[in-house]
């Protein structure tokens, strides 16, 4: 077992065990805190595959954005530090029935994936300008497609938040 | 807002801006202007009626002028200061009231001058003294006549 | 083994360098904000009271934490280290002196934006945790402040990356050989350089933009509740964040490590090259920290609304017609 082989465990270990603490935990806020630190895990992994942009960007978009918006979301709404009421018998049931479908997907896929041909052919990422480029590349296997629609979608949401902003000003 | 406005804001807030920054830069650069005192090494001239403490003046003789009235002590509106009076027997052979103990406790003391302006005799005054800490509470309790002093000749 | 060796030596002297950095920078905020004010600011502890930061780090750390009632006290616990570590992770990337850097990472500059959104983390879980009001106001504030300063700050860095074509530090610094981009971008960059300046101060919670430990209205913000080494390693963060902000700066704008060159002056750039560089890399830092300072001992603090005026209807629209500028400038290669 190499150095790079216990890193890969102790980040998956530390992203998986933060992923259970937040579903578990009755505190919201806390809850919030363990999604952020399984975020990181991720991002550490992403790292550990030296895919730096990508590592870069999971930072930016869930550490700086949506546990920002989350955490700010808990702040505007719950009480302080009160512990959630315990979940339904019935649907911590299913909850579980439904993780334990997701798991069972998850790993029939990861079994029949043929790791062991892509080993060693990935030559590691591509320079950022290729991504960039591809991003707006018009051809085949370009990106700008994709760009545009979540754009409009971002567009929509942005507009949606004016025109519910403007109302409450209105009564 | 017009665009002319919005522009004209900017430049005005940077303008005034700069002006704030080369106030304080002509303060960072010109150290002549710097107002602060050393204290221990150099002690400001105070104030004539700058008040510190309550003091009761000796001559060389060891001698004060205070006859123990108590108007002082009425006049304190604290109750800052405590009078022990004695029974003396004087040269003419009569009893009369003297001062014992001047008390004066420093630390309820409020500087306000009222015990001067009631002393009939002139025997206390303030003086410039003000660096009054001590460890213990208890030291700020003082008397003010001297052992062993009496009183002048010819205070009535 | 080797290896293993060059980790704790480079462990080591990150923390060194930690610890001397908020020694250094304390005093000299006191003792600038102490001329500023035309007073002495401190002269008892050690020649020029050149030791009074240390006596107050020994203050400090013999000085109970405590912990208040109805506190989180894990996440209490947590929010100073977090800050610590998010500060740590961003020292990796920059270049002290030539070849003098710990980690050549190709995305630098977005690897600084976004570890640096740590900061925010740690700010919002101190004052979540203290259980105090004017804890959970400031972190409210503050998280407001960063998320849309970022934004500008983002936009001044892409102005520099759009000329130079690279996200890595070394790259950056590369292309101000023959010249930094504050003489050689023009008006644009001047432009991206003073929205840079104001949206890090803001960043930092320096004043003028301190609202989420404003004393006399908050009474310190999200640190609060801290006391002894958990406020000290508050504190630390916030002084070594500034010094990292400015040696950004100094790398986009200033060119890092790079002496200052005239076009063909052989002599004169002959003498320049013989300063070392970390001397160049260290100066232009601690002259922009010095005009934060100035900044900070100069402007009253902005009212929160002000402050998202600020951010949304200045410097937002200015910084992203700024891009445009300064990309028709580099299409155009208008830059010297």
């Amino acid at each position: 077992m190499t150095a790079s082989t216990v890193i890969f465990y102790i980040l998956s270990a530390f992203a998986i065990a933060n992923g259970f603490l937040a579903v578990t935990t009755r505190k919201i806020f806390r809850a919030a805190i363990f999604l952020l630190f399984s975020l990181i895990g991720v991002a550490g992994l992403y790292l550990w595959m030296s895919y730096e942009f990508i590592f870069a960007v999971q930072v930016i978009v869930y550490v700086g954005g949506i546990v920002v918006l989350i955490i700010f979301s808990i702040f505007l709404t719950q009480q302080a530090g009160e512990d959630m009421p315990m979940v339904l018998r019935g649907r911590q049931l299913f909850a579980g029935l439904a993780s334990l479908a997701g798991f069972i997907l998850a790993w029939l896929l990861v079994r029949d994936y043929p790791f062991a041909e892509l080993r060693g052919t990935s030559s590691g990422e591509a320079p950022i300008a290729e991504i960039g480029t591809k991003m707006l590349d018009t051809g085949t296997g370009g990106m700008a497609l994709p760009f545009e629609v979540v754009s409009i979608l971002l567009l929509s949401a942005m507009v949606g938040c004016i025109v519910i902003a403007l109302k409450t000003r209105k009564a | 807002m017009t665009l002319k406005t919005y522009f004209s804001n900017i430049f005005s807030t940077i303008r005034s801006l700069l002006k704030g920054m080369r106030r304080t830069g002509y303060y960072f650069t010109h150290h002549k202007e710097i107002i602060t005192q050393q204290y221990p090494e150099y002690k400001p001239p105070l104030p004539e009626r700058f008040r510190g403490e309550v003091v009761m003046p000796h001559n060389a003789d060891n001698e004060h002028k205070c006859t123990g009235c108590t108007a002082c002590e009425l006049a304190c509106p604290n109750g800052t200061i405590k009078i022990v009076t004695k029974q003396e027997i004087n040269a003419a052979g009569k009893k009369k009231k003297a001062l014992d103990t001047f008390v004066y406790h420093l630390e309820l003391c409020t500087m306000c001058n009222l015990c001067i302006v009631a002393c009939p005799t002139d025997a206390i005054e303030m003086a410039q003294s003000f660096e009054h800490s001590v460890f213990d509470r208890n030291s700020l309790i003082k008397t003010l006549n001297e052992p062993g002093s009496k009183l002048e000749e010819g205070i009535e | 083994m080797a290896l293993f060796l060059e980790f704790v030596i480079a462990g080591l002297l990150c923390i060194g360098l930690f610890a001397i950095l908020g020694l250094v920078l304390v005093l000299m905020e006191r003792k600038v904000s102490a001329y500023m004010q035309i007073r002495l600011g401190p002269n008892r502890v050690g020649p020029k009271g050149a030791l009074q930061t240390l006596a107050d780090t020994l203050k400090l750390l013999s000085k109970e934490g405590l912990t208040p009632r109805g506190a989180d006290r894990f996440l209490f616990n947590l929010a100073p280290f977090v800050a610590m570590i998010g500060t740590m992770l961003l020292l990796a990337p920059i270049p002290f002196a030539k070849g003098f850097q710990l980690w050549d990472i190709n995305i630098g500059v977005l690897y600084i934006s976004a570890v640096s959104s740590l900061a925010v983390i740690s700010i919002l879980l101190a004052g979540w945790a203290s259980n105090n009001k004017y804890s959970l106001l400031g972190a409210m504030r503050s998280g407001a402040q960063i998320v849309s300063y970022e934004l500008s700050a983002g936009l001044s860095i892409i102005a520099i990356v759009v000329l130079t074509g690279s996200l890595s530090i070394s790259d950056i610094i590369a292309s101000q050989a023959d010249g930094w981009w504050i003489f050689k971008g023009h008006l644009p960059v001047w432009i991206a350089f003073v929205t840079f300046i104001i949206a890090v101060t803001a960043e930092t919670n320096r004043a003028p933009f301190d609202l989420a430990e404003a004393e006399s209205e908050l009474t310190a913000g999200f640190h609060t509740e801290y006391s002894g080494m958990k406020f000290a390693l508050f504190f630390l963060a916030e002084y070594i964040n500034i010094f990292i902000v400015c040696a950004i700066g100094a790398i986009l704008f200033f060119g890092g490590w790079m002496p200052f060159h005239i076009g063909n002056w052989e002599g004169f750039n002959r003498i320049m090259d013989y300063i070392p560089s970390s001397v160049w890399f260290f100066g232009k830092t601690f002259f922009l920290i010095f005009v934060i300072m100035w900044f900070r001992w100069t402007f009253p603090r902005l009212r929160i609304d002000q402050l998202l005026n600020l951010e949304w209807k200045y410097l937002l629209p200015i910084s992203m017609v700024n891009v445009l500028l300064i990309t028709l400038v580099a299409i155009l290669g208008w830059h010297f």
